[in-house]
């Protein structure tokens, strides 16, 4: 029965790979690093993604409100002129650590915001990997109301 | 569930935003809602055949997952085209002219 169910989920993953047409920049880390996805800890979460947790402070803009009080839709945004090749984006409040990895193309501008839920108040963390160097900057939310249904 | 997405080109350097409609349940609201977790993994946008912006991303990120993001290189006139795909591999792809 496991080997059936495995056999089949690999067959749709398969699948779903050769479904989408020649994506050869397309990264999903979901798919190469899933270990980053249940790192319960930012710096673990860092080693998965980047291989090393080493980062120098700083080169990298980060807005994120000091008091959120709907801590499901919190608005984060950042920005940076280094030349990252990949930036992720962690926080310590909820179960899981690590909340976005985005991959860096050619012509990227680095600006870009998203909105997160952290369940309590947490410091969300982003890192960006530009010349194998990884640069951080924190930045503590306070949560009045917890974004995870509680 | 359609995406919308408003794209605008100035000096070289297009803005955009989009809003994908999603129910991003994490795995702490599911169970407490009894259904089951679901929430986008993978979310990339394209223009002219390259892709632009790219983010893997987690149960983290609120409903409705909205999205700003800049590049370089493209024209008004230009169709980008944003692709997404959820943790039950339902995937989306919609498209907009950039203004």
């Amino acid at each position: 029965m496991i080997n059936r169910r495995n056999f089949l989920g690999l067959g749709l993953g398969a699948i779903a790979v050769a479904a989408i047409p020649g994506k050869l920049s397309a990264i999903d880390f979901r798919e190469t690093m899933p270990k980053a996805w249940t790192a319960t800890k930012v710096d673990d979460a860092v080693k998965e993604v980047f291989g090393k947790t080493a980062t120098t402070e700083g080169s990298i803009k980060l807005n994120a409100p000091d008091i959120a009080e709907n801590g499901a839709v919190i608005p984060v945004s950042f920005e940076t002129d280094l030349k990252a090749t990949k930036v992720a984006v962690f926080q310590d409040a909820n179960p899981e650590s690590t909340v976005a990895v985005f991959t860096i193309h050619d012509n990227a501008v680095i600006d870009y915001a998203i909105r997160i839920k952290l369940a309590k108040t947490g410091t969300v963390t982003v890192i960006a990997e530009a010349d194998g160097k990884l640069y951080s900057v924190s930045k503590l939310v306070k949560v009045t109301i917890g974004g995870c249904g509680g | 569930m359609a995406t919308r997405i408003k794209a605008k080109v100035k000096k070289d350097i297009t803005e955009v935003k989009a809003l994908a409609n999603h129910p991003m349940l994490s795995y702490q609201e599911a169970k407490r809602a009894n259904k089951e977790a679901n929430f986008i993994t993978h979310f990339m946008a394209e223009v002219n055949g390259k892709v632009v912006y790219e983010v893997s991303t987690s149960q983290f990120l609120s409903k409705d997952p909205y999205m700003k993001f800049s590049f370089k290189g493209a024209a008004k006139g230009d169709e980008i085209k944003i692709t997404w795909k959820d943790l039950k591999g339902a995937t989306e792809v919609e498209t907009a002219k950039i203004k």
